[in-house]
């Protein structure tokens, strides 16, 4: 009986060990430096306790980060989602087997781009001169329009990227779970003249509820983590209108004022604030 | 202008070889071990210098590679990285963080591994200078100079304009000289953040209006001068080209070089640039004069820098001191001046040879020597000058862009940040 019950333990002890190390380690790491004024070429510093935090609640740029970041999750997510349940959908209802793998291998294609690269092109793509994507309204105005330079446009127009990448390749993902659906719920609704519509909103999407959160979920954790296409395209301008936290914690600890102590409580405050946040939300899904 | 030479360049080159260091450096039996890691931002004089690895290691016994990021990314990475596990042998700093990195001895003094053959002394006055902070050498310039006044002579004339000499002329003539709905824009300016982007032009009308950074010891950032020059550059920005507002040399240099832009002051390297058929589409139409007056020229030189943590030992020093020496030398930048890059040039004795004139011209000659008399060094030299340039960059670019309108309250945020950091 013993050997069946500390069998289990003898597997998962040592794994659960080596994750706790490498996840435990760099987190109190962060939150000994969150505690200290350190600053990069300075050797001296001492431990400040929450002094970092309390200075975070007067920085205008770290309110602005925060509502920038929470601005940028929903816009990413809720896109990101809708683009891939349209497409997925309609792909599923109007293309054949074949077009649909072909649809496939294209919507896969984005997110194959390195991230970096992807946000090259798509910045050239937008520029008020030469990019491709403001060739029309060139054409049709006369004048250039620079997009990025729009500190109302700025964020969805990264963000449109970052759909672009992912909502295609979710679609594919939407797709594949259409088409793992029992056929019968679909042929009964058709026999009851249901419309293509009234099928996927009544039968089909509520059957694929749980998978589909479990990709919204998917999708906030990597929005989170957008700061190279934010970086390459705007570099969190113009002015700080598209400053995440990420990239205010990451100028102030090495690109400005070399504040790492600084940087880092933004980054634990982060963290802490995504964990509250996701573990309130998965028990309301749950 | 530019001109093949390549017979007059081959017998240079061969003269200077025959007196060169490399043998010098040969006999001192240095021998290094370890692959000179550089890290770099983009420079034609670098990409050329890695045709020739096989001399370099014939020179030292090893070879080096150089990684290169964007000016920001090169200064965040350098700083990351030498304050903590000092990966790179050489650094390329500049004026704005040779400061920071003295003082916070990441570099160590050039010239005490500088092979005296390679000829510190022969360099250009104004970048010694610049490379030097508490009396001490800190890199060897691979770019530097001031500013220059570079006008297209076409559209001048066409619309009646002389080439401005004076601000007040200047602000007139890009009024005029702009004609949006045909794409010429009358100027281009730097609006991307950063105290060597947009904080860099801004510095001139600062200095021009009698800016200065302390006044009786005390900073004085929100001066009635700080908000003129803001003012002003603000007013030039509404004849900027699109895509200058958050761009930065690289917008503002190709906006002129691919001839929608009339007037820009801008850096030296620009003149090169100008007159290169392989860079600019404008090289029949373009003047050269000094910035207008009162404007000073912003002074600046970007150099390379021998790292204190990643060369534990005297032997690492020195191998890296010859890699910055052999980087610098008379030979390569003879190479440089072969390959037209302008920009690349800091020795005397290449910009004062037959060649350079030959190949660049008189008016381009007069227009430096002319700059050279109003180039300054506008910004704070200190350690803490990034923190604060950075800081007033992204105000700035707020207020370029719009999110911002209030300049005075703008500069007492710089005022208070300034007292901030001066406290610490």
């Amino acid at each position: 009986m013993l050997s069946k019950t500390s069998l289990p333990k003898v597997f998962t002890i040592p794994t659960v060990a080596i994750l706790l190390v490498l996840s435990m380690v760099p987190t109190v790491f962060a939150v000994i430096i969150a505690l200290q004024n350190r600053v990069l070429g300075q050797p001296a510093m001492d431990f400040v306790w929450l002094s970092n935090f309390i200075d975070l609640f007067s920085d205008r740029r770290f309110l602005n980060a925060v509502w920038v970041s929470v601005k940028w999750e929903f816009v990413t997510v809720i896109a990101t989602m809708t683009v891939a349940i349209v497409l997925g959908v309609l792909m599923f209802q109007y293309a054949s087997p074949r077009m649909r793998n072909f649809y496939c291998l294209l919507f896969i294609v984005p997110v194959l781009l390195p991230r970096v690269s992807a946000a090259f092109v798509w910045k050239f793509a937008f520029h008020p001169l030469y990019g491709i994507v403001t060739y029309p309204i060139r054409a049709i105005t006369g004048k250039p329009v620079d997009l990025l330079g729009n500190a109302n446009a700025a964020l969805y127009v990264v963000a449109t990227v970052d759909v672009w990448q992912w909502g295609l390749l979710f679609a594919v993902i939407v797709l594949k779970l259409l088409e793992t659906l029992p056929p019968q719920p679909l042929e009964a609704a058709q026999l009851d003249h249901a419309r293509g519509w009234q099928v996927h909103y009544y039968i089909t999407l509520p059957m694929l509820r749980a998978p589909l959160i479990s990709l919204t979920f998917v999708k906030m954790i990597e929005s989170l983590r957008s700061f190279d296409l934010i970086y390459v395209m705007t570099r969190g301008g113009p002015g700080v209108a598209t400053e995440t936290l990420d990239m205010y914690a990451f100028s102030q600890g090495f690109i400005e004022a070399g504040k790492v102590s600084y940087a880092s409580s933004m980054a634990v405050l982060m963290m802490v604030a995504t964990v509250v946040i996701f573990t309130i939300l998965w028990k309301r899904v749950q | 202008m530019i001109k093949t030479f390549g017979l007059s360049a081959s017998l240079a080159l061969t003269c200077l070889l025959s007196t060169s260091p490399l043998a010098t450096a040969l006999a001192q039996g240095l021998t290094c071990t370890q692959p000179i890691k550089v890290l770099a931002q983009p420079r034609d004089g670098l990409t050329l210098l890695e045709n020739y690895q096989d001399e370099f290691k014939q020179l030292s016994g090893t070879t080096f590679q150089i990684d290169y990021l964007n000016e920001n990314d090169r200064r965040a990475k350098s700083r990351a990285d030498a304050s903590t596990v000092g990966n790179y042998n050489v650094y390329y700093v500049d004026e704005a963080n040779v400061a920071l990195f003295a003082s916070s001895d990441w570099i160590v003094p050039l010239t005490d591994y500088y092979p005296a053959e390679y000829d510190f002394a022969d360099f250009d006055p104004g970048r010694q200078k610049v490379a030097t902070y508490n009396d001490k050498v800190w890199f060897a310039p691979l770019t530097g100079g001031g500013d220059l006044m570079v006008y297209r002579k076409d559209l001048l004339e066409a619309a009646g304009v002389t080439p401005p000499t004076t601000l007040e002329e200047f602000e007139a003539a890009v009024v005029k000289l702009t004609d949006a709905d045909n794409g010429i824009y009358g100027i281009a300016l730097r609006g991307a953040r950063g105290s060597g982007a947009n904080v860099w032009r801004w510095m001139p009308y600062f200095k021009a209006n009698g800016g200065e950074w302390f006044v009786d010891g005390k900073p004085a950032f929100n001066s009635e001068a700080a908000v003129k020059a803001t003012e002003t550059y603000l007013e030039l920005f509404k004849y900027s080209p699109p895509g200058t507002q958050t761009g930065s040399w690289d917008e503002s240099v190709g906006s002129f070089l691919s001839g929608q832009v009339a007037l820009l002051v801008e850096s030296t390297p620009l003149a090169g640039m100008a007159v290169d058929p392989n860079n600019s589409l404008v090289v029949d139409s373009v003047g050269f004069l000094p910035p207008p007056a009162p404007l000073p020229g912003g002074g600046y030189g970007h150099g390379l820098a021998i790292a204190t943590k990643a060369n534990a030992d005297e032997t690492a020093k020195q191998c890296a001191g010859l890699f910055v020496a052999w980087a610098t030398s008379k030979e390569q930048e003879q190479r440089r001046l072969e390959a037209y890059q302008f920009g690349e040039l800091n020795r005397t004795s290449i910009i004062t040879s037959q060649m350079f004139a030959d190949i660049y011209g008189p008016a381009l000659g007069e227009a430096l020597a002319a700059t050279g008399k109003v180039t300054a060094v506008n910004f704070w030299q200190d350690a803490r000058w990034p923190d604060l340039g950075d800081r007033w960059g992204i105000i700035l670019e707020e207020l370029i862009n719009g999110t911002r309108t209030d300049v005075k309250g703008s500069l007492d945020e710089l005022e208070a940040y300034a007292n901030e950091l001066l406290t610490q």
